[in-house]
């Protein structure tokens, strides 16, 4: 119950600030916040719950990205169709990976995962006819709700929001959902999951193809928000990495670790970029890469889970002293 | 003429699938024993790559004596890397091992992209452009020396392993970690030896590739991402099918990059699904990895 009222409390005061901020780029930095929380989120489902490392999670954001951009661009269709498309193939094409690897264990998914994103940006720009190679595809701005195209802001930012908040609340429900407990019964032992009757293969793909599918919608609002993409902007292995960061930083396996740890990276990001500037091309990337090393060897189960224990022991201190 | 046009492909292919195959040993050996899969190999070759140019720009050092000295840096790299990062995170889920190869490789890359920038940088030598003629088959020299050195190195490892007592103590670790350690092998020491070894390869690989090909922050994945494919294919940890993948994976390359030039890459990952789906132990099917990740 506390839980919800907290929940509630914060999507309510979230909803409420750009009522009072107006710096765009402040609400820019929320916005991309909630994408990428709503991204790590995707990848938190199978990385996370289900213990498959994706390194490729872009290729799916890319996917959906370009097919929404592609349909509108080239052929005329609506965004909202391009969407459905988009997901579509995502799902398919992760369903076809996962096919082969989660019926073996070890590091194959992550290999497969990298790779894939690879193939798929070298694709891209091979097929110029369709994507226009390394130039990128530029959405003409034409505002409208039928277009999914808006020209402030604000209208970004509650859908962003509302992304981020669906996600996350079917993060929180698979959590504690027979599906759940699946997926993290598999991760943690896999031949005693087997034994208990779990076919591990088919839920680890079923979690791969529900996070394709999240991973997509990103992809479309990314596209739909930025109004142009290019295979290096999408395809990079640095966008796969971020969301996968994301979501270790705040706690893999936890249903708001995604979201902290967009909450601290993105902002800190943001500054890091402005602040170092052009100069310095590649620190900001360098510092995520020793922030992931320090994470992994100190708090290998994230900010949540250690703040959690750190009050646990807390709490349980306390009650050790009034047994005394 | 067309039949020599495709044996002269062919042959370009095994010299290419040579330096592949080092590559991949190295990739193959710290997978076999330590049971990680080091990300950040391919920016381990960078390094040495950029190390090869900086000494040749510096102080005209010719990369292939460079590449000596090299094996022996990327052997102080790899080792300090196993006994800085892997080590502490030995008894770690096999993701988190993952996790701190990926972030050392990304720091590598970016610290690189700040340091160097992201030109292409070659370097120009006197044997560069010369080539041995037999027939009406061309062979380029620096071509045929990274074969020659790739495989020299190969050999020596294998005999190392082979024939040693220590090889034979990496091998015995690398079966049964608990058993070896109970024989008294120490752990640490055989493990900083093969992370070493195998961050060696890429060391040597660096001064041969140097005089044919460019050097750029990014340039390990391009090369690591041909690893891991020939690591499958040859089976995890399996270094004689690392050898033979390498050279098929070099041969695939020539064979295809002149058909189809621009979607290479795309058969690569077509290959690799497919072994993946038939035969994931590897050609040799000796490929161990898979089962022994789990149990860890």
């Amino acid at each position: 119950m506390k839980r919800w009222v907290w929940s509630l409390f914060i999507l309510a005061l979230l909803s409420a600030l750009p009522l009072v901020v107006e710096t765009q780029f402040y609400l820019h930095i929320f916005i991309l916040t909630f994408l990428y929380a709503s991204f790590a989120n995707s990848w938190n489902l199978i990385g996370g719950y289900a213990g498959q490392l994706s390194l490729g999670h872009a290729a799916f954001f890319g996917i959906g990205a370009y097919a929404c951009a592609i349909g509108s661009v080239k052929f005329g269709i609506s965004p909202f169709i391009g969407l459905a498309i988009g997901v579509i193939i995502a799902v398919l094409v992760s369903a076809a990976i996962g096919y082969p690897c989660f019926r073996l264990r070890g590091p194959f998914y992550t290999l497969s995962t990298i790779a894939f994103a690879e193939v798929v940006r070298l694709l891209t720009l091979y097929w110029r006819d369709l994507t226009e190679g390394a130039v990128g595809i530029l959405i003409p701005f034409r505002p409208g709700v039928a277009n999914l195209i808006f020209s402030g802001k604000v209208p970004y930012y509650y859908i962003g929001l509302a992304m981020m908040a669906l996600s996350t609340f079917l993060c929180y429900h698979v959590e504690r959902s027979r599906f759940g407990y699946y997926l993290v019964a598999v991760r943690e032992d896999e031949d005693a999951a087997e034994a208990c009757g779990i076919r591990s293969a088919r839920y680890k793909l079923y979690a791969a193809m529900i996070s394709a599918a999240i991973a997509a919608v990103c992809g479309v609002f990314y596209v739909q928000y930025m109004l142009f993409i290019d295979p290096e902007g999408v395809f990079n292995l640095n966008v796969s990495i971020q969301a996968a960061l994301m979501a270790i930083i705040g706690g893999a396996g936890t249903w708001l670790g995604p979201v902290i740890g967009a909450a601290l990276l993105i902002p800190l990001g943001e500054f890091l970029r402005g602040w170092l500037g052009g100069a310095a091309r590649g620190l900001h990337m360098a510092f995520y890469g020793i922030v992931l090393i320090v994470v992994v060897m100190v708090i290998p189960q994230g900010i949540v889970v250690t703040v959690k224990n750190l009050l646990k022991t807390k709490a349980t201190r306390k009650v050790e002293e009034e047994r005394r | 003429m067309i039949s020599y046009t495709f044996i002269q492909v062919l042959i370009s292919g095994v010299l290419l699938g040579g330096i592949y195959a080092l590559i991949s040993i190295g990739l193959t050996l710290i997978f076999g024993v330590i049971k990680v899969i080091n990300f950040a190999h391919g920016e381990f070759l960078m390094l040495a790559m950029y190390f090869a140019y900086w000494m040749w720009h510096y102080w005209g050092v010719d990369p292939y004596a460079s590449a000596v000295v090299l094996a022996a840096l990327l052997f102080l790299i790899g080792a300090a890397t196993q006994r800085g990062i892997i080590q502490p995170l030995l008894k770690s889920p096999a993701s988190m091992q993952i996790f701190a190869t990926v972030g050392l490789s990304i720091t590598l890359q970016n610290v690189a992209l700040f340091l160097w920038k992201a030109d292409y940088r070659t370097i120009q030598t006197a044997y560069q452009a010369s080539k041995i003629t037999i027939g009406e088959l061309a062979i380029g020299y620096p071509r045929l020396v990274a074969f020659v050195g790739a495989t020299a190195m190969t050999i020596i490892i294998f005999w190392f392993l082979k024939n040693t007592f220590t090889g034979r103590a990496i091998r015995a670790i690398a079966q049964d970690r608990m058993a070896a350690m109970l024989m008294g092998i120490n752990q640490k020491r055989m493990y900083m030896l093969a992370f070493g070894l195998g961050s060696a390869c890429v060391g040597v690989a660096g001064g041969l590739l140097m005089p044919i090909y460019y050097v750029f922050p990014t340039v390990g994945t391009y090369f690591s991402l041909t690893a891991f494919v020939v690591v499958v294919l040859g089976g995890m940890g399996d270094i004689r099918g690392a050898w033979i993948g390498g050279i098929i994976i070099g041969l695939v390359e020539a064979i295809s990059g002149f058909y189809v030039p621009a979607l290479k890459e795309a058969v690569y990952f077509a290959i690799f699904i497919l072994i993946l789906l038939f035969r994931p132990s590897g050609i040799l099917g000796l490929g161990r990895g898979f089962e022994e990740v789990a149990q860890e």
